[in-house]
């Protein structure tokens, strides 16, 4: 009992190092109290245990994110030590390395860390679009069609929406959030929800409103996957205009240099 | 009073005393226009708590009416905005109190928003985009089908009708898929199995005996039918229908022998006349008919009188034998020209019901 106590006191992972065989102590831990463990400790931690262990551990954290990723709900640190890596936590760092390597290599992925402060993870793919329709003919998603159309509005329209500007374009489109759409279903729940849990759109209120308005964002996932340049184009292409016209819209698509830029640009 | 409270603020500060308040204005006024009078009698007159309720009634006025109006506010092409802040200004002049303070000060900040909004939209530069112009281009792109003769009014979509094909959003998403750089998904290449347990057993039989015994049962009565039937036909129906054929042709002329091949053959069958042996080798089976030999050594059958039968066992005229008798197709037709057949004795059971 008195163990426990001290380590609840300390909260430091070099306690919970020595601790590494009894894990029931480990687990008592709070997943919030999770620290990373200095270089120093991560190699201590790896002498205690064999490679194939090791392995064992990367390859579990792989197929965690692949299924979290099939839902496009981003990765938090906590779940991923307090659900996966468990007592390995000593070593979390050179896991996080050997996985990112995997996805890397074998899987064509990149594993980024889209909120620095409350450590989400995401998979992007690291291979760029190509011009053109893709070759292989996968069912579509219809929402992934609403979202773009979502993300252009706000892209357009210089990167901030009030809500309500949203939601007259796709009554213009014949999708009304007050009523069920055929392809969407709940159409609000999609938009506010969804897709921000999916961190493709920030949906924040504005403050000193009365009703209640919220504006809309690009949101993390949207900022390292969604290319600006790209959506541009197909603007050009709509309207039958030079993308460049949008002088604004154009700056901002180049400045961040590429398509994608890990992390979030603002 | 000097103390009043009223609802529906925010902040609450309770009036301070007097002494404070000159204070207050001071510091409050160096923030705007220094047009206010901080003389003490003016401060007298202005202490009517009515009056101080009607100040920040018509902040609270103020501050609603601009938020209604937040689109007229912040369209470019008019100066509402300014006129706004004058109004404030003007409002300004009045307050005395924190509390009417605070409500001009949340009367800044609405106006603040409102002119940070209008300054985003100047500081738009380049090509205009228009939402509403956008969403024709992609409605046009996903396919949309324009009715030609008229609108039918039933969208609320504008001045376009017709109606949209049902993969319209699958055609955006395809488009989007080459500006998104989304991980694919990973599903597992042969599907995974339908997770759903299997009916139980119990039930199966039951379907099963469900689905066959019917069956079942329907095929046994058809089965016995015929099988009686044809179990008739062979052994007493036919054996009795020509017994009655030889017992007539044998009371019509009792004493004239009929010649046995006259009797069975059928000249124009030639299965009915191997059938017509077989029944009557049953006959003469039986003891019911006998077959003889006449002068001329050709066989002759006649039906068994009653009488006799009881002499049989003693009998020494009724010997028992057996021979076998074959007719083949050749021996069939010479017989017919030989005897000269031309109808059958023994006519075949369907004609026979007609």
């Amino acid at each position: 009992m008195s163990q426990r106590k001290r380590l609840s006191n300390t909260q430091s992972s070099s306690q919970s190092k020595r601790q590494s065989g009894a894990s029931v102590a480990q687990e008592e831990n709070d997943d919030t109290t999770f620290t990373q463990p200095s270089t120093s400790q991560v190699q201590r931690g790896m002498q205690k245990l064999t490679p194939a262990q090791v392995d064992q551990k990367t390859a579990e954290v792989v197929q965690y994110f692949l299924v979290k990723d099939q839902k496009k709900i981003p990765v938090r640190r906590a779940d991923l030590v307090k659900h996966v890596v468990k007592e390995y936590r000593t070593i979390y760092p050179e896991i996080m390395k050997r996985a990112s390597r995997t996805f890397d290599q074998v899987f064509g992925l990149k594993m980024i860390e889209i909120d620095a402060k409350n450590h989400m993870y995401i998979l992007i793919n690291k291979l760029e679009p190509g011009d053109g329709a893709s070759p292989i003919k996968s069912p579509t998603n219809p929402k992934m069609g609403l979202l773009f159309v979502i993300l252009s509005v706000i892209f357009m329209k210089g990167g901030v929406v009030r809500e309500n500007l949203i939601w007259n374009t796709l009554k213009k489109l014949r999708v009304d959030p007050r009523e069920k759409h055929e392809d969407f279903g709940d159409v609000k729940k999609v938009v506010t929800d969804e897709f921000v849990r999916q961190r493709y759109l920030e949906y924040v209120r504005i403050p000193h409103t009365e009703p209640v308005e919220h504006e809309f964002r690009w949101g993390q996932r949207a900022d390292v996957e969604v290319s600006k340049t790209k959506i541009l184009e197909f603007m050009g292409q709509l309207h039958e205009q030079d993308p460049q016209s949008w002088s604004q819209q154009y700056r901002e698509a180049h400045s961040v240099s590429g398509s994608t830029q890990p992390g979030s640009s603002r | 009073m000097k103390k009043a409270k009223g609802g529906g603020d925010a902040l609450r500060q309770n009036d301070s005393a007097d002494p404070r308040k000159g204070e207050q204005q001071q510091q409050q006024s160096d923030g705007y226009d220094g047009d206010c009078d901080f003389a003490a009698d003016l401060q007298d007159e202005n202490n009517d708590p009515g009056l101080r309720r009607e100040i920040r009634s018509k902040y609270r006025d103020f501050i609603d009416s601009v938020q209604q109006n937040r689109e007229e506010l912040l369209t470019p092409s008019n100066n509402k905005l300014s006129e706004v802040l004058e109004e404030a200004n003007k409002l300004f002049k009045d307050v005395q109190n924190v509390r009417e303070a605070a409500l001009d000060a949340h009367l800044l900040v609405v106006a603040t928003n409102l002119g940070k909004e209008k300054a985003n939209q100047l500081a738009a530069e380049g090509a205009a985009f228009d939402t509403t112009v956008f969403a024709e281009r992609l409605l046009s792109f996903m396919g949309l089908n324009r009715l030609e003769d008229g609108e039918d009014g039933q969208q609320s979509g504008g001045a376009a009708g017709g109606y949209l094909p049902p993969d319209a959003w699958h055609r955006v998403a395809r488009r989007a898929e080459s500006c998104i750089q989304a991980a694919p998904t990973f599903n597992y290449m042969m599907g995974s199995f339908h997770a759903e347990p299997p009916p139980p057993p119990a039930k199966r039989k039951i379907e099963w005996r469900k689905a066959h015994g019917k069956e079942a049962e329907r095929t046994m009565p058809t089965q016995l039918k015929t099988m009686e039937g044809s179990h008739q036909e062979v052994t007493e129906k036919d054996v009795e229908r020509i017994l009655g054929y030889l017992k007539s042709y044998h009371q019509d002329d009792p004493t004239s022998p009929i010649s046995y091949y006259e009797f069975v053959i059928d000249p124009n069958s030639f299965s009915r006349t191997v059938e017509n042996i077989f029944h009557t080798s049953f006959l003469v089976r039986d003891g019911l008919a006998q077959v003889y030999m006449d002068d001329d050594k050709l066989p002759c059958i006649a039906p068994v009188e009653e009488g006799e039968e009881g002499e049989v066992g003693a009998g020494e005229s009724f010997s028992k034998n057996q021979c076998i008798v074959s007719i083949s197709l050749k021996t069939w037709k010479e017989i017919i020209e030989a005897y000269d057949i031309k109808d059958a004795m023994i006519q075949p059971p369907n004609t026979q019901n007609e």
